[in-house]
């Protein structure tokens, strides 16, 4: 009896189990149906803007993002399935499962600047850094968090959405900068250098800035009034965590690297690594900061590691995946209608962004070696704003501390900005010496060595050999760009750049110093000798081909 | 860098005797075995990789400067040594002209350091006519040494 009344309800949970199951499928295919149009779509657009503008990869892949969202195209009812994009119940538009994955490409993207900051370097070029970097800083926030006053979008600076529009206005992008100098051949200029330190730091600083805010709109969400004796609690709790994390993770850094490197395995200890960059991400937004400062420490406390090359090339794949991605669903997250009469805002917030790097970090050049024109160079080159500033704007919808209209200003700003910067830097670089003093510029003044060979292997083999022949020498190398490897080359006052395109070699230097850069390529050179010498006695390479196959078709 | 780090009274050479390029480089060498900074069952290893580097290329540069170098491991450490002939011998310079001032470093394989820097930051302060005049006119090493 107790059989028979069993079987309708074991029916039921059969029915339900099966309907769930369908449910679960039909979610997941939407799911994977959409990450394919996702990918597509940032990949061609990535490629049109690179191919027909000679603009950033990222720009095409945000115009992509915003083109197939679920403000836009992604809406479109498609017959027999619906819109693919369906807009998602709330402020933010796009399924949990998409935005996950932008924040698994935030924290990628965390850990792998935290890994490219070297921290030596970092410490050594403080001076020009520090002060240019907190300049920029300083005034980029406070012009930014200063529009939301102006525009009547927070009441105080100590609203969210202020503090929010101020984070997201601090932080520079400087891949696009250190791309247009080093095809001009400026990336060892002062100026160069000058950007690319303050750059380091401003990242450093903005990560710093943001989770003290993160703490402060958590607090305030709660329903805390804040006032200075909070914020400074905030502030010390934020700056605490922080320093608290950072010490543990230069202590154990080495050890983990010493321990890993046991494994042999360079697929193993990068998926360890970036496990543990996951870890302290979680770590990070339970102690309430937010996750990629958990992942940015994790990169930074390991850039001081041998472990470093292998990882950045190692997770060089996941990056290129899951990158255009990230552009592309920050795009998405667009909600035209939000924008509506927000135009002129976002217009004015770009606007104050540039004044407040050119004026930010130019006024404090001032007061080092540059001149005026020197200064502007430095400026121009902290212009853009890229994947910090979305990063930041995402924390800050998916939190509900700004709405979908200040989204939409922080995405028009990052664009704006992207594609303003190029000509402005490119005119700013042009003319003489940006440097005071006569015998300074002279010795500033930059030498240029363009090596030619047969083929680009060859130039990429040679170019990883000086590169090679640099870090001998005691010389820290960072790769700035693997698109067209350009990698930038410093030791205590000496700043030496190297870029690699197809079958060129091409070194800048200072003149002051270029006994010390010609000679180390020299003799990388000359070591070439030895090695097309050591060709001629192996094996003939038809006797080689020959040994290969002769034995296939038996 | 300070150059004066790799380079002392020890191993700063005058009035070499030897008037060939071989001759020369073989005449630091055995000045700096004596000194005790390469062991003397070193010397043929060293002399042979000095001359290796000097058939890819001449080390002979502008203005009477030679700065012959090799990289060895039978040198634990940067070995530097700086040597003047004031009459200058042929060098195979590139501008053609008698080489006079010689700087020879021999620099461990597997060791990273600063010694192709060493090399280049001691021949840029060569560099400034005035230095080179006023070392080929120096009567005593520590007079040498104050120069650079």
């Amino acid at each position: 009896m107790e059989t028979i009344l069993a079987i309708p309800g074991l029916l039921l949970a059969s029915v339900a189990e099966h309907a769930v199951e369908r449910d679960m499928t039909h979610l997941m295919t939407q799911y994977i149906l959409q990450l394919a149009v996702i990918m597509l779509a940032a990949r061609m657009g990535g490629f049109l803007v690179k191919r027909y503008l000679n603009g950033p990869a990222a720009l095409g892949e945000l115009a992509a993002g915003m083109a197939i969202g679920p403000c836009a195209l992604g809406a479109w009812h498609i017959p027999g399935w619906g819109a693919l994009f369906p807009p998602v119940a709330g402020i933010f538009p796009v399924s949990t499962e998409l935005y996950a994955l932008a924040t698994l490409a935030s924290i990628v993207l965390l850990f792998l600047s935290g890994l490219e900051t070297d921290l030596r370097v970092f410490l050594h070029y403080s001076v020009a850094g520090i002060v240019v970097g907190t300049g920029g800083l300083l005034a980029s926030f406070f012009l930014g968090a200063w529009c939301a006053l102006l525009f009547n979008v927070a009441d105080s600076l100590m609203d969210p959405s202020a503090l929010f529009m101020g984070a997201m206005a601090t932080a520079t992008s400087v891949s696009l900068p250190a791309r247009i100098l080093s095809e001009k051949r400026k990336m060892a200029s002062p100026e160069g250098v000058t950007i690319l330190a303050a750059a380091v730091f401003d990242d450093v600083l903005g990560i710093i800035a943001l989770a003290i805010i993160v703490g402060m709109s958590k607090t305030m969400a709660s329903g805390a009034v804040m006032d200075w004796g909070k914020i400074s609690v905030v502030a010390v709790k934020s700056i605490g965590f922080w320093l608290i994390l950072m010490a543990a993770g230069l202590l154990l850094a080495k050890h983990i690297a010493r321990v890993l490197k046991l494994l042999r395995s360079p697929n193993t200890i990068a998926a360890i690594c970036f496990g543990l960059a996951l870890l302290l991400a979680g770590i990070s937004e339970m102690a309430g900061l937010a996750m990629i400062i958990g992942a940015y420490i994790m990169g930074l406390s390991l850039s001081g590691t041998d472990l470093v090359y292998e990882l950045q090339e190692q997770l060089q794949g996941v990056y290129d995946f899951i990158i255009p991605v990230f552009f592309c669903v920050m795009g998405m997250l667009v909600n035209f209608a939000a924008m509506k009469g927000l135009i002129f805002f976002g217009l004015v917030y770009t606007v104050m962004c540039i004044i407040s790097k050119v004026a930010g970090c130019g006024i404090p050049a001032l007061f080092m070696k540059f001149t005026p024109r020197g200064a502007f160079r430095v400026g121009a080159g902290m212009v853009p704003r890229a994947e910090v500033t979305l990063i930041v704007a995402g924390i800050g919808l998916s939190a509900g501390y700004i709405g979908p209209n200040l989204f939409g200003v922080a995405v028009m700003m990052a664009m704006l900005t992207t594609v303003a910067a190029p000509p402005m830097i490119l005119s700013a670089f042009r003319g003489g010496s940006g440097v005071r003093g006569e015998e300074t510029a002279q010795e500033q003044e930059l030498s240029t060595a363009v090596l030619t060979f047969p083929s680009a292997d060859m130039a990429e083999f040679i170019c990883a050999r000086i590169t090679r022949a640099f870090r001998n020498e005691e010389f820290f190398v960072h790769m700035l760009d693997s698109d067209v490897p350009t990698y930038q080359i410093r030791k205590e006052d000496m700043a030496f750049s190297i870029v690699q395109d197809d079958v060129h070699i091409t070194i800048s230097m200072p003149l002051q110093y270029e006994h010390v850069g010609r000679l180390i390529v020299l003799e990388e050179v000359l070591a070439l000798k030895d090695l097309l010498d050591s060709a001629k006695d192996m094996q003939s390479p038809d006797q080689m081909g020959t040994d290969l196959v002769s034995n296939l078709f038996v | 860098m300070d150059v004066k780090k790799a380079i002392s009274t020890d191993t700063v050479f005058q009035d070499l005797k030897s008037t060939t390029k071989t001759g020369v480089i073989e005449e630091i060498l055995d000045l700096l075995i004596a000194a005790g900074k390469i062991r003397k069952e070193n010397r043929a290893e060293v002399l042979n990789a000095l001359l290796v580097r000097e058939n890819k290329m001449s080390t002979g540069m502008q203005h009477g400067i030679a700065i012959p170098h090799a990289k060895t491991d039978a040198v634990e450490d940067l070995v530097a040594a700086l040597a003047i002939k004031k009459e200058g011998i042929d060098f195979d310079a590139l501008d053609g002209k008698p080489s006079h001032i010689f700087i020879m470093t021999i620099s461990p394989v597997k060791r990273t350091g600063p010694h192709i820097q060493f090399l280049a930051e001691i021949s840029r302060k060569l560099n400034q006519p005035s230095i080179r005049e006023k070392l080929l006119l120096t009567q005593t090493k520590d007079e040498i040494l104050q120069l650079l």
